[in-house]
């Protein structure tokens, strides 16, 4: 069982989505004649036949093209220059995730962000040194369709593009927005490439992960993508306690996947609920940022002492 | 001095009494907890001494260390949903036997390396259906905290692991959709030879 505790154990959410994004990346010869075979139906799933084509397509260029480059890269680029390089394009991304704290009305979450995005810019030399973890500001997740998810837009069909991989139909005007809010997305193509080519050498032992323990990559991908980004929305709450009692054959067991589906709605409609009681609870939401306020100074003292 | 002899015997009855029913209750006792504390310690025990075992040794300490807090029949039963029942007693077994080697080789090829890492309790919670959750994290230096939720059913007087949890991705249900989706559509033969194609190579990296 849980291999994929020890992908997690890797990567950090912030790779994983990038591991997820190149996923349509790993294991071509096991998908490669899976254009002739029957594509069973899945809910989340209706495009799955041009899906699995588009895959095996990002999976021959990342083979081709990007896994060579990356390589070559990783190969004359010493590690900390790496994780520089990471960092740097990792802070610019806070701007949007403050963007993205208000929206969805985490006011304490957006304090935090904001301290960590001015520590890194300044004593973490542009960003480049990541100076917020070291005093307890932990990077935080937050993107566009998320807070999507939290006003309670459906999540729509499960798509795989050409060369950016997987994304829901809700992560699509997700993506424009993100895009639009990060700097980096302004500067030019040779800036975006360098990310590009970093975020791809350090996804290479994930991709390498997916390839060994999955048995169809294309499913594999798929149902670890939908679930990490809707724990992401949720931020962990909708965590997964289903188990499956039912499908045991001991009860009706044509009710699997109409159930599962169901309950994600039902898990929309809480989530709802939940936004709702955050507005309500702002004013509670302002008293603990400005506490938050004061640690984050408090923290940067020590860290001048 | 006859009641004193009476209280005396009394006494010592008692505390035996006491003595036998305390030994009971620890021999019964594993709760759902301590099955996964005494599985992450083998599992951690494993990592620690990953780099003077090779994956066969690794293998054979993990093997007991999974059939003893996994429910790997159950599991096995799970990831392929309705279409066990389609299965014949033969290909139930068969299935149960490769999938526990899968899950316990993966094991073996994953976590083989120490850093420092612990896994730390956080809470317990019972869920409606009669099973019990385990909340826990793996503390990693330099790295974010990952979340592991531990779902565990009661399965004749033990308490077993039927799914794990990872930051919120359930390995469950990627891998009953995966399986199914094999078993779907290229039937039980190759769904068994592509599992036996992973353990070969997890025994060959």
């Amino acid at each position: 069982m849980s291999i994929f505790g020890n992908f997690c154990k890797h990567y950090s959410s912030q790779q994983m989505f990038v591991v997820l994004a190149l996923a349509g990346t790993i294991g071509g010869c096991a998908t490669a004649s899976v254009e002739d075979q029957k594509i069973v139906a899945n809910k989340a799933d209706p495009y799955e036949r041009i899906n699995r084509k588009v895959f095996n397509f990002n999976d021959q260029l990342d083979n081709y093209v990007a896994e060579p480059i990356a390589k070559g890269y990783k190969a004359i680029t010493p590690d900390f220059v790496q994780t520089g390089v990471f960092n740097f394009y990792n802070n610019l991304k806070n701007i949007n995730v403050v963007f993205n704290d208000v929206l969805q009305a985490k006011f304490t979450q957006g304090a935090e962000d904001t301290s960590r995005f001015v520590v890194n810019s300044t004593l973490g030399l542009l960003g480049v040194v990541d100076v917020a973890k070291k005093i307890g500001l932990e990077q935080n997740d937050e993107d566009f369709e998320q807070t999507l998810a939290v006003w309670g837009v459906p999540r729509g069909p499960y798509m795989v593009l050409p060369l950016l991989g997987p994304v829901t139909a809700r992560g699509i005007p997700g993506a424009v927005f993100d895009t639009a809010a990060n700097p980096s997305s302004y500067v030019g193509a040779p800036v975006q490439l360098m990310s590009v080519l970093n975020t791809r050498a350090n996804a290479e032992g994930s991709l390498k992960f997916i390839d060994e323990a999955a048995l169809d990559p294309y499913v594999f991908t798929r149902e670890s993508f939908l679930q990490w980004r809707n724990g992401l929305a949720t931020d962990g709450k909708s965590s997964e306690t289903a188990d499956f009692e039912d499908d045991l054959g001991e009860e009706s067991s044509s009710k699997t996947l109409a159930d599962f589906n169901r309950k994600g709605f039902a898990g929309e409609t809480q989530k709802f609920t939940d936004v709702s009681k955050s507005f309500t609870s702002v004013e509670q939401s302002f008293e603990n940022t400005a506490k938050s306020f004061q640690n984050a100074a408090d923290k940067l003292d020590k860290l001048k002492k | 001095m006859a009641v004193k002899n009476v209280k005396k015997m009394l006494m010592l009855a008692g505390f035996s009494l006491l003595v036998s029913v305390n030994g009971f209750a620890e021999e019964q006792a594993t709760t759902a907890k301590q099955v996964v504390e005494n599985f992450q310690g083998q599992l951690l025990a494993v990592m620690k001494s990953g780099k003077q075992t090779d994956f066969a040794g690794r293998y054979s300490k993990l093997f007991d260390a999974v059939s003893k807090s996994h429910d790997l029949t159950k599991i096995a039963r799970i990831v392929v949903g309705k279409e066990w029942e389609k299965l014949t007693e033969a290909q139930q077994q068969k299935l149960v036997e490769v999938f526990s080697k899968f899950s316990v080789a993966s094991y073996a090829h994953n976590f083989k390396d120490y850093d420092g890492e612990a896994f730390v309790f956080d809470s317990e919670e019972e869920t409606t259906k009669g099973g019990v959750v385990i909340h826990s994290h793996l503390t990693i230096p330099d790295e974010k905290d990952v979340k592991f939720d531990y779902m565990l059913k009661d399965n004749g007087g033990n308490w077993r692991i039927i799914n794990i949890i990872a930051n919120g991705v359930s390995d469950l249900a990627l891998k009953r959709t995966e399986y199914t989706s094999v078993l779907q559509r290229d039937g039980f033969d190759a769904l068994i030879s592509k599992i036996n194609e992973k353990i070969d190579n997890y025994s060959k990296l």
